[in-house]
């Protein structure tokens, strides 16, 4: 750690003092990032993210590292964040003394040899794992940059642009890849905070946690608050299911957004800041509160940054589980050790924020951009985006594609070459839907593709927003309406309950969707949604107002699947079980008793070679078609039309 | 002022770096679940007067997040993925198999044993594994994350973990 220079460190407002100050930790940590970079012997890093844990990081890690130890290799092992290729994971970057790393994947322990074997000089061992060249040159290993997943990635990343080069737990590859030179530079030059203000509004940097409100005029507002006690939060609640680029900023590149906070505090007069993060991510925190308590003693966290006269102390506030606390008033009350719940607005944060005090929220996002905005100006951050949205941002891939996981893009990239770029729809199937801006989003239709492009203006025309970088692809295998159904029971469930038309009208509206789920809709049903609506749009904050927007869209842009599932009663997917039969097709397949054995309701009845489903015991889990695909088949429950004949354009 | 118990004495040094009005309700309310799986009465009451705010206060505001327990865990958790990603690859189907071999009615619900529970979890963002479910032990501080699983997997771990079988499917990730 460097953190010997905090008692040398002169406290002065002399900028070349500071600059002095600052030469030395980046000497420092540059030393260290070089040897990291250009290794003396081979180096094997194991991807540690949230990510690459759930598909058996740390099992490999311990495979390669106990090859590595049998064999008494002459090869050191690291770690690094995944590139972004979630469903290659673990991913492994093997780095050697020439400075060239290798991405390889998926690294399961029975590869862990190869990895081995390849690093240690047998050239070719894994190249079946091989996935791209991250830096350096290699004859028969395309560069990274070149692989489809990034084909609509900038030619060079800017966001995330350290990810897979560092190990996040180090500070020093941080500075030593350039990072605090942007803060830094601002305290020797003398910049004034204004001065800094104007360089995100002139880079019309917008705010990333949805609205996209300009993230220098907010400034503005807490800079002009009155007294000298001000605010910086970060809002790490990122609570919209899908979505989890915050977490790979936090988890990849933990000190771009503490220097982020830094400049903005300094550009607000603020002394304290706060990140909530969200408690679904463990390691997030952890690596945050690392990097804070790594930075304080480096002197750039804490009283007297770099020596300066400007100190700023910072915290990790980690969260519980309640959706609504990413709304920034309702996160304010959590901070403050109250229920999470939303507030009226004005009074906005700036006038009365934590503990009463003006203060500001942003994004993780929106703040990690600062540093690089300060350091390479406002007009190379114009380089990418579209009029209305100005920049990169991260967004993350999921659903029914092949490959899931996150892309740092440009606003205004193409939805149909993205979703290319993530295999297409799998198993051949359909694209349905494009689902985004999590739960208070929407449910764009499948034939908006051609033309629709990743910024709001390009969504606003089908009543739908892009939200805060959550896609989700669906596809026609299962039925659109299961969204509907966990979106209002998910919206019910957080409401923080103050106001009626909220969680009353989502329970409704939640009522509604399972009983059509169950064959039961009814002719009223369509009317009794958009009273809902209506409603819903009179509550207090976001949560509520924005709730009814994917059940508007069902509406809107898929109305007649919605109209055969509700009054015909018909699941053409077969997907949703109080409308799909399960039914013995062939009794003597040979998988039968397995499918008996599985079942968790006993639903077979019958005796060997004769068996049949007890249509009253199942609860259409779909076990039995899974293990004994020959033998059962779903059908259509034979059921009635809602009561009256439906007359075409009804 | 009531009697000090011995587990009084130790929860009020759990706590005791805590200050008043200074944002530092949810990190003790934090710090007394991680040592203990829960938040207990007397636990609110000594978090209260610590932070100098009325026990009704800090109920109220520990009563609002689901992550916070009032009551002992279960030893074993079974989170439930209720995300997008998840429910597109027969969640719904998993979540009622579980809850069937569990002889449950709905999340939330424990066996009568206490041993085993059901709750409803978030997507965290690894939807490369979905449909999946997180299996922890809360007083071992254990996560493991099981994934692609199909109803038929998602029944065979879930009696395992019935018939008190260790599971061996899955990974380790952080708690
Ligand atoms: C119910 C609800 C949940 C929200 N969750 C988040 C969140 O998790 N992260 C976030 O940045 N903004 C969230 N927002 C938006 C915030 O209220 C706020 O607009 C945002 O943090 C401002 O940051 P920005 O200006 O940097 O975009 C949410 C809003 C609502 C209504
Ligand atoms: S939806 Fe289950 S992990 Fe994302």
């Amino acid at each position: 750690m460097v953190n010997r220079l905090m008692g040398g460190m002169k406290l002065s407002s002399d900028t070349a003092q500071i600059q002095g100050n600052f030469s030395q930790i980046r000497e420092d940590a540059t030393t260290v990032y070089e040897r990291w970079r250009k290794p003396q012997r081979p180096r094997i890093d194991v991807a540690i993210d949230t990510s690459s844990l759930a598909n058996g990081a740390l099992a490999t890690s311990n495979a390669i590292e106990q090859i590595a130890n049998d064999r008494n290799a002459a090869i050191d092992l690291g770690q690094n964040h995944g590139y972004g290729m979630q469903w290659l994971q673990p991913l492994v970057t093997v780095t050697w003394p020439n400075g060239t790393s290798v991405i390889y994947g998926p690294v399961n322990p029975d590869d862990a040899a190869l990895i081995v074997d390849e690093a240690t000089g047998r050239s070719g061992a894994a190249s079946a794992l091989a996935i791209g060249v991250l830096s350096g040159e290699h004859t028969e290993i395309p560069s990274i940059r070149e692989h489809p997943f990034f084909a609509q990635e900038p030619e060079q990343r800017r966001l995330i642009a350290r990810i897979g080069l560092t190990d996040p737990e180090v500070m020093e590859h941080y500075i030593g890849s350039g990072g605090w030179a942007a803060f830094a530079r601002v305290l020797y030059r003398g910049m004034q905070p204004d001065g800094v203000r104007q360089e995100l509004i002139d880079g019309a940097h917008g705010g990333r946690g949805g609205g996209g409100f300009p993230a220098g005029v907010k400034w503005n507002f807490l800079a002009g608050a009155p007294g000298d006690e001000h605010y910086m939060v970060c809002n790490a609640d990122e609570g919209d299911p899908g979505a989890w680029v915050n977490r790979v900023v936090m988890e990849g590149d933990p000190h771009l957004l503490i220097e982020g906070m830094a400049i903005a505090a300094f550009a607000t007069s603020s002394k304290r800041g706060f990140i909530y993060i969200r408690e679904e991510y463990p390691l997030a925190v952890e690596r945050m509160e690392q990097a804070i308590r790594h930075a304080e003693a480096a002197g750039l966290l804490g009283d007297n940054i770099l020596g300066s006269e400007f100190s700023f102390q910072l915290e990790v506030v980690k969260g519980a589980g309640s959706y609504v606390c990413g709304e920034e008033t309702g996160l304010l009350s959590s901070i403050q050790g109250q229920r999470g719940q939303p507030r009226i607005r004005p009074p906005f944060p700036a006038a009365v924020g934590v503990f009463m005090k003006p203060s500001n929220v942003n994004n993780v996002e929106t703040f990690s951009h600062v540093p690089l905005i300060l350091q390479n100006g406002h007009e190379w951050y114009r380089e990418y985006g579209t009029e209305a949205m100005v920049g990169t941002r991260l967004f993350s891939f999921s659903g029914d594609i092949p490959n899931t996981g996150f892309m740092e893009l440009p606003f205004g990239a193409p939805m149909q070459e993205i979703l290319s770029a993530c295999g297409g729809v799998s198993d051949g199937a359909e694209l349905k839907a494009i689902h985004s801006g999590g739960p208070l989003g929407s449910l764009v239709p499948a034939s908006a593709m051609p033309t629709l492009t990743l910024e709001n203006n390009s969504f606003t025309p089908y009543d739908a927003m892009m939200g805060s970088g959550g896609i989700v692809f669906v596809s026609d295998r299962t039925h659109l309406v299961i969204l509907n159904e966990f979106i209002s029971e998910f919206v019910e469930e957080e409401s923080c309950g103050r106001c009626t038309t909220c969680h009353g009208g989502n329970q409704r509206m939640t009522e509604i969707f399972r009983r059509i789920m169950n064959g039961d809709g009814r002719r009223a049903d369509a009317a009794n949604l958009k009273l809902i609506d209506d409603m819903l749009q009179q509550s207090n904050c976001v949560h509520g107002q924005f709730s009814p927007k994917p059940m508007r869209n069902l509406l809107q842009h898929f109305r007649e699947d919605y109209e055969e599932l509700a009054l015909q009663r018909r699941d053409p997917t077969l997907t949703l079980p109080g409308m799909t039969k399960f039914r013995v097709a062939n009794p003597r397949d040979s998988k039968i008793e397995d499918a008996v054995a599985i079942c968790p309701v006993n639903a077979f009845q019958g005796s060997v070679g004769a068996r049949s489903i007890n249509d009253d015991a199942c609860i259409g889990c779909g076990a039995c078609t899974e293990v004994a695909p020959g033998a059962i088949v779903r059908e259509p429950k034979q059921l009635e039309a809602a009561s009256m004949p439906v007359s075409a354009g009804s | 002022m009531p009697l000090e118990t011995e587990a009084r004495a130790e929860l009020r040094a759990l706590v005791a770096d805590f200050a008043p009005n200074d944002g530092q309700l949810m990190a003790a309310l934090h710090r007394v679940q991680h040592r203990y799986g829960y938040i207990s009465r007397e636990a609110l009451e000594v978090v209260a007067e610590q932070l100098e705010m009325f026990p009704a206060h800090v109920y109220g505001a520990a009563s609002f997040y689901d992550e916070f327990r009032l009551e002992p865990p279960a030893s074993t958790t079974i989170r439930w993925c209720s995300g997008p990603a998840c429910r597109l690859e027969n969640g719904n189907g998993i979540r009622d198999a579980m809850l069937a071999v569990l002889g449950f009615d709905d999340l939330g619900e424990r066996t009568d044993d206490g041993r085993i529970e059901m709750v409803n979890g978030q997507c965290n963002g690894t939807c490369e594994q979905a449909p999946l479910v997180w299996v922890e032990r809360p007083f071992e501080h254990e996560r493991r994350v099981v994934g692609k699983l199909t109803a038929a997997e998602a029944i065979r771990i879930t009696r395992e973990i019935r018939d008190g079988e260790s599971i061996d499917g899955g990974h380790e990730t952080v708690f």
